[in-house]
């Protein structure tokens, strides 16, 4: 048994049909149509203490839904989850005891208040003994450098700032499982970098278990040995990631753009767009090295500029789907 | 719940009833207009009162003085439910911009988080406002009350803070069913409050009827007044006035039970 235990989870939305006005509110107390939306279809897995899992998926995939079944906030439509021994929904308030939780989109912090206010008042709302709090916030502060904008609302934040600031905010009271949806989307380089090196280092010297979701495949390359991978609800793939990496993460992108426009006669890559000057070209790293592609395409025409993209983790999920591997 | 529990849980609402306030002093400007704001729109009401009844000098064997009694015992008690329980209408909101999540994943419970999200600072005003007119009619009406009644005023002010208080909890319940709970408010509080400020008996029965046994609105401050001003009450015995206190705990815990079973059904926000 795992510390988090999931066993044929489903979530079922049942969306309202809209209907006009005052009355049609008020008529949709009594008579309503709805339209079922299957979010999460008979999901299972079982996470061991201190394990970094990525929970990985596109847009829509049914993540955060998941998420918010594991920390407690939705009660689930079928199957059971346990969260260190208890069931998140029914236990709330015990369950927040060990959990943190952060949700990238939009910030738990008192959002009005200079930011340390709110760090205050989780102190308070968890009864964090001075001690524990003092000791949690030196830490954080010097990685996080939380001191550069105590003062400043939360409002007044940058993306970046008010993701550092939720994150402390949501391990002041030492949880042992942390969940994260989203937590680097929207930042720039470096702020995803400290996000990264900080959630690395919670799970390595603190041991908390950290499941993190994200349609970032850099998240998942630099922090998680172990990844779920869930499309439409329904998990694809459970297991580590250079096995999945091996398979459909050898193809790069090479993007050049070309003096003028030629039309390009490669070998070993394929021209997967065109746009004027600028060309696309999709190639497997063992077959083919990126200078050896890039010497073909410069004895055809110059190049003015260049750079390589790694498959996004859509495009790994739509090769999923063509070569129709489904590991279960 | 342990007495300890009780300390901690006041002390705790204290401290986030504090962090509302500073909030809400952060735009001044806003801070201000909504006391004024408040006051105004009661003494809007009030002058609106004072006119119609002028003209009348009495109604339905009210005199003017004792129905601005009516008016200001209502709006007291309204002013102490909106305090602390005026953005339960606004459920919704929280809920459609996800802020409501929170309150699920935090160590305290989520009725109690969310009322202490917010205190309505600027319904002092109106507050204030009520208390000068409650004092000046009895001063007009040459009350003098003994021990007992001023007994029934208390639990006519606390009781129709937890009726009105319960009517928002219900209709913020309402929010967890459709995800709206804002215009209901404007349907059914408003109007009720309306009516409110005239004696009941000018109403059909049904509506009294209602008003007494289903929405105890009568509760607030209908019954209370007729007791306190020594009036009988068509049909029943004037000692009803005496169970506000009563009716008010009792219709807040069915409110709440009903929100605590919308929490059951609540399905957060897509993001
Ligand atoms: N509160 C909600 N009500 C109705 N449908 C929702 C709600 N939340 C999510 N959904 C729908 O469920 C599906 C999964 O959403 P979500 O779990 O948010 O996916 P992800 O986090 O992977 O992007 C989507 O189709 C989304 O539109
Ligand atoms: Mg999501």
């Amino acid at each position: 048994m795992g510390i988090i235990d999931v066993n044929h989870l489903s979530k079922q939305y049942f969306i309202a049909k809209r209907q006009e006005g005052m009355w049609g509110a008020v008529r949709s107390l009594f008579h309503r149509e709805y339209i079922t939306k299957t979010a999460v279809e008979d999901v299972s897995f079982s996470i061991e203490a201190g394990e970094m899992v990525g929970y990985i998926g596109p847009n829509g995939a049914g993540k955060s839904t998941t998420i918010k079944m594991l920390t407690g906030i939705l009660v689930p439509s079928a199957g059971d989850v346990t969260v260190g021994g208890l069931v998140p929904y029914r236990e709330r308030q015990k369950n927040a005891r060990q959990i943190g939780v952060v949700f990238g989109q939009r910030s738990q912090l008192w959002w009005d208040l200079p930011t340390i206010e709110s760090f205050e008042l989780l102190k308070q709302v968890y009864a964090i003994s001075d001690q524990q709090y003092r000791k949690n916030m030196d830490t954080f502060t010097e990685i996080l450098r939380l001191d550069e904008f105590y003062q400043t609302p939360v409002r007044q934040l940058s993306l970046g700032q008010r993701m550092r600031a939720d994150i402390a905010a949501s391990l002041l009271h030492d949880p042992a499982i942390l969940f994260l949806d989203e937590p680097t989307i929207g930042l720039d380089v470096v702020a995803k970098e400290r996000m990264r090196t900080f959630i690395q280092e919670m799970n390595q010297e603190r041991g908390i278990t950290v499941i993190l979701t994200t349609h970032d495949m850099a998240d998942i390359e630099r922090l998680c040995k172990r990844m779920i991978l869930i499309d439409q609800g329904r998990v694809m793939y459970d297991g580590g990631l250079s096995k999945i990496r091996d398979r459909f993460g050898k193809s790069r992108i090479l993007i050049v753009d070309l003096e003028k426009d030629t039309q390009l006669q490669v070998q070993g890559a394929e021209l997967i767009r065109s746009e004027g000057n600028r060309k696309w070209l999709r190639f497997n790293r063992e077959e083919i090295t990126a200078a050896q592609l890039i010497q073909q395409v410069s004895i055809q025409a110059d190049i003015q500029d260049l750079s390589l993209e790694e498959p996004e983790i859509d495009s790994i999920i739509r090769q999923m789907y063509e070569e129709g591997l489904s590991v279960g | 719940m342990s007495f300890s529990s009780w300390v901690r849980g006041t002390r705790l609402y204290f401290h986030m009833v504090a962090a509302s306030i500073r909030a809400q002093m952060q735009y001044r400007y806003g801070f201000f207009m909504n006391i004024l704001g408040w006051a105004m729109s009661y003494a809007g009401t009030a002058v609106t009162m004072w006119v119609m009844l002028y003209s009348f000098q009495s109604l339905e064997g009210w005199s003017f003085w004792q129905l601005i009694f009516l008016f200001a015992l209502a709006v007291l008690s309204w002013g102490v439910c909106v305090i602390f329980f005026f953005h339960f209408r606004s459920l919704d909101q929280y809920i459609l911009n996800g802020t409501f999540d929170r309150f699920l994943v935090r160590p305290i419970h989520p009725f109690f988080h969310f009322m202490a999200m917010k205190f309505d600072v600027g319904a002092f005003g109106q507050l204030l406002f009520s208390i000068a007119a409650v004092t000046l009619a009895y001063i007009q009406l040459g009350l003098d009350w003994p021990f007992w009644k001023w007994g029934v005023f208390t639990s006519a002010v606390i009781g129709g803070t937890l009726i009105q208080g319960g009517i928002l909890v219900l209709i913020s319940a309402i929010a967890f069913w459709t995800t709206r709970s804002e215009r209901f408010y404007w349907v059914v509080m408003f109007p009720a409050k309306s009516m409110m400020n005239y004696p009941l008996s000018l109403y059909p029965r049904a509506i009294q009827w209602v008003v007494t046994f289903i929405l105890p609105f009568a509760f607030v401050n209908y019954l209370p007044a007729l007791l306190l001003l020594d009036k009988p009450h068509p049909s029943f015995s004037s000692y009803w006035g005496a169970f506000s206190f009563a009716v008010g705990l009792v219709f807040f815990s069915i409110c709440y039970q009903i929100w605590m079973m919308g929490l059951n059904r609540y399905k957060s926000a897509g993001s």
